[in-house]
């Protein structure tokens, strides 16, 4: 945790100091940063023999973990590269992330990107455009890269990141639950609530949602916001979340939380929606599409249950799409060394055995691949996430992405809980939007 | 002899608050390089008209005010009844002390499962009465909270006020029982004065660290439903860290430690003025 809370103090004098400063204490960054070397033409034919360290500065996920596990067959490529990769929780990584860029000494050599951060990042200055060394680099094919996951790391046309995993949302539904009720998947928003509210059965809900305040509350209902035919923003960039559509969207996804989801789940988020889809309290959820193969796991959470879960696009095909992209800090100290691990592990035939070993897909052609699809987690998932991927744009497109993200979250949550209308609500939240990405 | 402490405290505490200070008057960004603009009061002015902001002050006292208000009851009525206690009191102590040595976010995620209407074994005592309770819904989630403190901080009350009951001098309250007086009027008339001065502390102390709730609105309800549940320290953290606006954050938590700074002062005036 970044604020610690600590435990009460004898002098009542340090407390009262330490309570109100514990931030400011944070505030005291060394600030400034050398000029970072022009990387804007830097080739991305890297030559075998670079030698280097790269330190990798990355969240603790199962995605890092099977990077990690790539690591050895990296060093037969590039024998006299050191890949030196350091993983800590989101909020610890977001953290120290920020920190190493005001640092006068480069901290970290690559580093991941969360979709939202992206334009502040790329604003700042804090990384290193990547065009020409993406068109240089031999045999990588750019073009296989899904375009919403590029869009993402594209500011102002200049690619600042290349994909490293997709954290796109689909639905995921009981199989057997929709047969034994007579349901196709839901094709349509109405259909989505129709269809919950049918696979309500005394206890178990018909869909676990996670209206809690702030990012998984939009991050769900912006599912809902597409399927009734909304967008976040329009063509030209503005925000577009005072619509018709929009107030559509959320009367629907409160009669769903209202008829169809678990009663008292109002600050559920991702945790508890999983958990109760495979412990049979839900009958569906709108999850990550990777959440599939771990719910269809005999080891995994779902137990006897496994098996039974499916994977859709969302209603009317378009569905929220969340990345982390691998970039170069400006201040990087080994930036050759750095994209020859970038351009390694999101090459074609590494994001094979990326993908088979569990994987988030960001290539169209792995999800087409014959020995994924025979050795994977099945066809139909696979065709899932292509179609899913095809199809998806992030929840923020501009600066302060984390800050609007915020400030439209709470209003939604507000319309859910009851204390807002669903007209107040979002033209609040329009308002926010709008003055946060001015 | 002074001027090391000095020393130690002016580097420790001085700095940070210097530099803070210097953020609080610029327009820093935690994405911004090289030196930020002056803005001189703009950030304060900007936080007195924050609607958010004084909300979340006004979210913080109501759960201050009611989670070290149900301490000090309770770890009164607690602390009394083991200042009786003949057996196992050593035990009993430590047991009733184990609350305080968990971590807060450990004891926020334990209570946010707990509390879980489909898996926590609270609703389901609950449901077996017929009862159904949303802990985290529209006016409850905040007093959720408070009582998650209370939990965890209860103990915290009852080491100092049992050590407050046992330094008290058993000879007035064995002469006004050798004249008759009721319990109830040797506790009011003789125990609670002289428990005073701990009370003070005890509250003081408490409600310092209860301002500083962080933990379990990270781990249950993140601010909401809405913003009933964002705290001043939740909101400084969004601000500052998830949003960037270092300056902005730097410049609210000034306000808020010189309005602690104030009711500290306060509160040891009055402790002054009552021993004189």
């Amino acid at each position: 945790m970044s604020l610690a809370r600590s435990r009460p103090r004898r002098l009542v004098a340090a407390a009262a100091v330490v309570s109100a400063t514990t931030l400011l204490t944070a505030c005291a960054g060394s600030g400034g940063t050398t000029a970072a070397e022009d990387t804007s033409d830097a080739s991305g034919e890297v030559s075998s023999d670079t030698e280097g360290t790269v330190r990798i500065l990355m969240e603790e996920v199962p995605d890092t973990d099977i990077v990690q596990d790539l690591l050895p067959q990296f060093n037969e490529a590039y024998p006299d590269i050191t890949i030196d990769i350091e993983s800590l929780t989101f909020d610890q990584m977001r953290d120290k992330l920020v920190a190493s860029f005001q640092s006068s000494e480069p901290a970290y050599d690559l580093i991941v990107v969360d979709n939202p951060w992206m334009v502040d990042f790329a604003n700042a200055g804090f990384l290193a455009p990547l065009d020409s060394r993406i068109e240089s680099t031999p045999d990588y094919e750019p073009d296989d890269f899904f375009d919403p996951l590029v869009d993402i790391t594209t500011v102002d046309d200049t690619r600042y990141g290349v994909p490293f995993y997709n954290y796109a949302l689909g639905y995921i539904y009981r199989e057997d639950l929709y047969e034994e009720a007579g349901l196709g998947e839901p094709t349509t928003l109405d259909e989505l609530v129709s269809n919950v509210q049918a696979l309500k059965d005394g206890d178990r809900a018909g869909i676990a949602m996670q209206p809690q305040r702030g990012y998984k509350i939009f991050e769900e209902w912006a599912n809902w916001l597409f399927a009734a035919g909304g967008s976040i923003y329009d063509q030209d960039g503005n925000v577009t979340l005072d619509t018709p559509e929009a107030a559509r969207a959320l009367e629907a996804y409160i009669e769903a939380y209202e008829t169809a989801a678990p009663p008292n789940s109002l600050n559920w988020a991702f945790d508890e929606a999983q958990r109760s889809v495979a412990s049979d309290g839900a009958a569906s959820m709108v999850g990550y599409n990777w959440n599939l193969p771990t719910l269809n796991d005999p080891t995994g959470p779902a137990g006897d249950l496994a098996g039974s879960f499916k994977l859709a696009p969302m209603p009317g095909g378009k569905q929220v799409l969340g990345s982390w992209s691998w970039a170069i800090p400006a201040n990087s100290d080994s930036p050759d060394a750095a994209w020859a691990f970038v351009s390694w592990i999101t090459s074609k035939d590494v994001e094979v055995e990326r993908v088979k070993a569990g994987g988030a897909s960001i290539r169209e052609s792995a999800l087409e691949d014959e020995s994924v699809l025979a050795e994977g987690f099945g066809e139909d998932y696979y065709a899932a996430v292509e179609q899913i991927l095809s199809d998806a744009a992030p929840l923020t497109n501009g600066a302060s992405g984390e800050e609007m993200i915020q400030a439209v979250g709470t209003e939604l949550n507000e319309a859910v809980a009851g204390s807002k209308s669903v007209a107040d609500a979002l033209a609040a939240a329009q308002e926010a939007a709008e003055r946060i990405q001015e | 002899m002074l001027a090391p402490l000095l020393a130690v405290l002016a580097v420790a505490v001085g700095f940070p608050l210097v530099y803070a200070i210097y953020l609080s008057v610029t327009d820093y960004r935690l994405t911004d390089q090289g030196a930020p603009n002056f803005v001189g009061a703009q950030n304060f002015i900007d936080a007195f008209a924050n609607g958010a902001f004084w909300n979340s002050f006004l979210t913080t006292g109501t759960y201050v005010v009611v989670s070290v208000g149900l301490e000090l009851l309770i770890g009164l009525a607690i602390a009394l009844s083991l200042q009786k206690q003949k057996w196992f009191r050593d035990a009993t102590r430590a047991f009733l002390l184990a609350p305080m040595f968990i971590t807060p976010i450990a004891v926020g995620l334990t209570f946010r499962f707990l509390l879980n209407d489909q898996i926590g074994a609270i609703p389901a005592i609950l449901d077996t009465f017929g009862i159904s309770y949303n802990f985290f819904g529209p006016g409850k989630a905040l007093f959720t909270l408070a009582l998650i403190d209370v939990w965890q901080w209860t103990p915290f009350m009852v080491l100092l006020l049992l050590a407050g009951l046992e330094s008290i001098p058993k000879p007035p309250l064995e002469a006004a029982k050798v004249d008759g007086a009721s319990a109830w009027y040797r506790f009011r008339r003789i125990v609670l004065p002289m428990l005073s001065p701990i009370l003070v502390v005890a509250i003081l102390l408490r409600a310092l660290d209860a301002l500083r709730v962080f933990e379990y609105v990270f781990a249950t309800t993140r601010g909401g439903p809405g913003t009933e549940t964002q705290t001043l320290q939740y909101f400084m953290y969004q601000t500052g860290i998830q949003f960037f606006r270092l300056a902005s954050a730097s410049a609210m938590a000034f306000i808020v430690l010189l309005v602690v700074l104030g009711l500290v002062v306060l509160t040891f005036r009055r402790i002054e003025r009552s021993k004189a």
